[in-house]
């Protein structure tokens, strides 16, 4: 077990992404946390930050395969296993 | 190899995955028709190796080892090399730097459309886009990534960092440039 660090401002932006993205060991994840309780500069970063986040969450699955593509993948599996079964007959 | 009970289980467990392996294939590729090529040689792939897929492991992952596999192998070379964002610039300030006193909840952000969000993406170096795309548009852990990607878990944290604000500096220049927000005076 590591021993609990203070963590200072530059240590607590290196892990910031971690920290919000829950990739923090708990000990690791308590340093960080105490540092945002007193430190409203980076508190209010890391609020800026899980907005972003949460803006590049939200437009995530805005691209879909197209129909066509779903299409020829299905036909070309049936196509596929056709194949191996003559191949093994 | 292959049965009709085979089918019906990729059916099930890997092609509801295909439009992940088709929006990182677009990334990746850069253009519709090579990421169309390039999805459905992984799904033909992945169909053929079905055997070693191991029950109760991340089917995503795996089709997306195949996918990038397929794509270093076969198609990275077609792709154009469109100018390159420099993520490993030392920037005099941080975005929320430049917005804290104007816009601290980031609002800007809702303004840009998807298409400049992609732009964007396509501008990060092949390593750094690729990890940015698997965890924020396709939300795999840094694990599952490093495991796609064949990297250290450590790699993987510095690419998303760094990539997330490359990405970020880009968004808020657009946003600045079409009037979404008004840079700091002095900055």
């Amino acid at each position: 077990m590591t021993p609990r660090e203070r963590v200072d401002c530059r240590a607590a932006f290196d892990r910031l992404y971690e920290y919000l993205d829950g990739e923090l060991t708990p000990e690791r994840e308590a340093e960080v946390r105490e540092h945002l309780d007193r430190c409203l500069g980076c508190l209010r970063l890391t609020e800026f930050e899980t907005a972003y986040l949460r803006f590049l969450d939200a437009r995530a699955a805005s691209v879909r395969a197209p129909e066509a593509l779903k299409k020829r993948v299905l036909r070309q599996l049936l196509f596929s296993e056709n194949e191996e079964s003559r191949e093994q007959a | 190899m292959t049965s009709p009970d085979n089918r019906t289980m990729f059916e099930q467990e890997a092609l509801p995955h295909l439009d992940a392996v088709y929006r990182v294939a677009l990334r990746l590729a850069g253009n519709e028709t090579q990421a169309e090529d390039l999805t459905q040689e992984t799904m033909l792939k992945a169909f053929r190796a079905w055997h070693q897929f191991r029950p109760g492991t991340n089917v995503r992952a795996w089709l997306l080892t195949i996918l990038r596999n397929t794509f270093i192998n076969e198609y990275r070379k077609a792709r154009r090399t469109a100018p390159e964002v420099d993520v490993h610039a030392v920037e005099p300030f941080t975005v929320f730097e430049d917005v804290q006193e104007t816009d601290p909840e980031g609002r800007f952000f809702d303004q840009i459309v998807d298409d400049e969000i992609l732009k964007a993406i396509d501008k990060l170096p092949e390593e750094f886009r690729e990890a940015l795309v698997l965890s924020d548009l396709e939300g795999l852990s840094y694990a599952e990534i490093a495991e796609v990607a064949g990297v250290p878990v450590g790699t993987v944290k510095s690419r998303i960092f760094r990539a997330r604000q490359a990405l970020q500096r880009q968004l808020y220049a657009y946003a600045v440039e079409m009037g979404y927000i008004r840079r700091r005076v002095g900055s």
